[in-house]
């Protein structure tokens, strides 16, 4: 009697992202691998396994640290580093006679590797960096993820990190389909594995806040003295969030480096901090399931449905005004402000998918929208 | 004399020349309810936050339980037992009233970060939970343990800070103002409440208070605090007659018929210790009149009219 129950709204919310996982497995098989939804799913669960990560920092611990694209760089350059094949070493590292590290991992362990490699990154910054408190901490955050992206191009560690050149040719997304003996693809699965390695690392992190140490951060973000004279601790809960955060950064980054086949250090800049936050901010500080929604509706927005504003558009004979290369970011733009200034609490708020749920059927609601 | 519980010595805390606790020592033993009273500004709450860790004294040490505890952290203070509430309530905004005691029991968890995530503390969790509910039915909070902590009316928030801190396992409770905002039944029934779980908890309780009635009615042994300085000690008897307390609470006049060397002796003290207020009567009108007021109905009594 004392137990937690799964209740019935949760069953029901695992069994709408199971019917999600099947009908994008389904769909995978049938429609053309260009297709833009497949892009769209892709760098969707990139982002949201780190807008996820965040919002573990800034919506649950009150932690303000704005160096995401640090952490994600760090990972995406591990996963690279440790999965390009030995023989294509030497085409990657051309400058720099084939490098340092002349062995390859499983993907698995290199995306593991990636999360720790971020992970001690965090915990080394964190001992200087989270005495500070709200937006100095998020200064110093955003300094670190500049020197990271500085040292990772830095010409003398070239033999380790190819220096300001790209480094390619490691197993992307595209490797996850299964193909036949003449190399044609039998089961796509290019578009679920990602989607299935961020659906897990959330789950973790979902357990992770309705665990004892959730509840222990959320007291932190809520009241810090309070939380303290309840003998938290809040130099190691504040350690431990920012180093769990930063893991899944890491991971993420290791994604987006398979979901971009290349990986650069110039391009992981402050703007995809930005761009994380933002999503975070759209789907509501808090609620993990905002930061899904928000993270795919974002990339469908950024990377699909507003594309048309960037082309001359006819309506018959009249052509459209404005709309011309650039525009899409203009109105992206103007979203975002009524966004910020009129759905403060975001799409979700701190409402999670199953307090929805109960939420329908406490109203007995006419069906609404169910995602 | 029965135990030890707490033993403060010495204890002075300085914000830079401000003295806000001058050389306080006290002695709280086991099982006893003792009260901290004085004027506003005379350094109550400085002197909670110096035993809870919130502040590092300046000097002295404070002792639970037979072990030095001065300069800790709070959460490691907490750990030792000592728990606490807070003048302004602090509840955890977010949460149930359920999740606020469940929380304050996450320092009593043998599971790390894996195993807790991983759920492979489930027997342990399990335990917290039942605690918790335990606890809830036992302070009468058990009905209301889905609301939203911030929801509840103002009573029962100061009464879920209290199972709050109860939820952390102290031995030693200290209660900042436990009964600030309440009306005169809602106080005599939360004095009748602190008695009860001293019983119930095998506590010692340590409190700060201005509702007079509810401090004579339910303390063992009163210290009674002017300046940083203690002018006082003793049961409420003692305390109520003793002229020093009637001079620091309602002030000295000119022809009064109080013996006149203690009251100058402490405010000679004062002067020495180099406070930068002059008459204890300047800062008792500068407190907000409603704060004070149910002080001088209660100490009137022993003493002729005397209003400023």
């Amino acid at each position: 009697m004392n137990r937690k129950k799964i209740d019935s709204a949760t069953i029901i919310s695992a069994v709408i992202v199971l019917a999600l996982y099947v009908a994008v497995f389904v769909a995978e098989q049938f429609i053309p691998a260009t297709s833009m939804l497949f892009t769209v799913l892709k760098k969707g669960a990139t982002y949201a396994l780190v807008a996820v990560s965040m919002n573990l920092l800034n919506g649950f611990t009150g932690i303000f640290s704005l160096g995401q694209a640090g952490f994600m760089l760090i990972g995406a350059y591990v996963y690279g580093i440790f999965t390009i094949p030995v023989l294509s070493r030497m085409d990657v590292y051309q400058y720099y006679n084939g490098g340092l590290v002349q062995f390859t991992l499983p993907v698995f362990i290199a995306m593991i590797l990636s999360g720790l490699a971020a992970a001690l990154f965090a915990f080394l910054i964190g001992l200087p960096v989270l005495r500070l408190k709200s937006d100095y901490l998020a200064i110093a955050t955003l300094g670190f993820a500049e020197i990271i992206r500085a040292l990772f191009q830095w010409d003398k560690l070239g033999p380790i990190t190819n220096g300001s050149n790209m480094l390619r040719l490691f197993p992307t997304f595209n490797d996850f389909n299964i193909r036949g003996a003449d190399g044609q693809v039998v089961v796509y699965l290019s578009t679920l594995v990602p989607l299935l390695i961020s659906g897990v690392c959330i789950g973790v992190i979902i357990l992770l806040i309705n665990s004892t140490f959730g509840r222990a951060l959320r007291a932190i973000k809520d009241d810090e003295i309070a939380a303290e004279a309840m003998g938290i601790r809040l130099a190691s809960h504040k350690r431990l969030a920012f180093c769990i955060s930063s893991f899944f950064a890491g991971v993420g980054g290791a994604m987006l480096a398979m979901y971009q086949t290349t990986v650069q250090a110039k391009s992981f800049t402050t703007a995809m901090t930005y761009e994380i936050l933002l999503i975070v901010v759209i789907g509501g500080i808090g609620s993990v399931t905002g930061s899904c929604i928000s993270s795919f509706l974002f990339v469908a927005c950024s990377e699909w449905w507003l594309r048309f504003l960037d082309q001359k558009q006819m309506i018959g004979t009249f052509e459209v005004p404005l709309l011309r290369n650039g525009f899409r970011l203009v109105v992206f733009s103007i979203i975002i402000m009524v966004v910020v200034l009129f759905f403060r609490q975001g799409i979700m708020g701190t409402k999670e998918l199953p307090d929805l749920i109960r939420g329908l059927r406490g109203k007995r609601a006419k069906g609404g929208a169910d995602k | 004399m029965s135990e030890n519980v707490l033993h403060i010595e010495h204890l002075t805390m300085r914000f830079g020349g401000v003295v806000a606790v001058n050389d306080l020592s006290m002695d709280i033993n086991k099982g006893e309810i003792v009260a901290l009273i004085g004027p506003n500004g005379a350094g109550k709450t400085t002197a909670f936050n110096m035993v809870t860790g919130v502040y590092t004294p300046t000097e002295g040490k404070v002792t639970l339980l037979g072990k030095d505890i001065t300069g800790k952290r709070p959460d490691e203070i907490t750990k030792l037992g000592i728990a606490r509430t807070f003048q302004n309530i602090r509840l955890f905004s977010s949460m149930t009233v359920f999740e606020n005691v469940l929380t304050a029991r996450h320092l009593r968890r043998t599971s790390n970060f894996l195993t807790a995530t991983f759920r492979l503390n489930l027997a342990e969790e399990r335990k917290m939970r039942a605690e918790t509910e335990a606890l809830l039915r036992e302070v009468g909070l058990y009905e209301l343990k889905d609301e939203m902590a911030t929801s509840l009316p103002y009573g029962k928030q100061r009464l879920l800070e209290i199972a709050r801190a109860l939820s952390t396992n102290p031995s030693l409770l200290l209660l900042d103002e436990p009964a600030a905002g309440m009306n005169p039944q809602e106080t005599e029934e939360l004095g009748a409440f602190i008695k009860q779980i001293k019983e119930k908890f095998d506590l010692t309780v340590f409190l700060i208070e201005h509702h007079m009635n509810l401090v004579m009615g339910i303390s063992d042994r009163i210290y009674v605090i002017d300046f940083g300085k203690q002018i006082a000690e003793g049961t409420p008897a003692e305390v109520q007659d003793n002229p020093a307390v009637i001079a620091a609470y309602l002030g000295v006049e000119e022809e009064s018929d109080l013996p006149s060397e203690e009251p100058t002796e402490a405010r000679g003290a004062e002067k020495g210790s180099g406070l930068p207020l002059e008459d204890p009567r300047a800062s008792a009108s500068a407190a907000p009149p409603e704060a004070r007021g149910p002080q001088k109905a209660e100490t009137r009594g022993a003493e002729k009219e005397v209003d400023q």
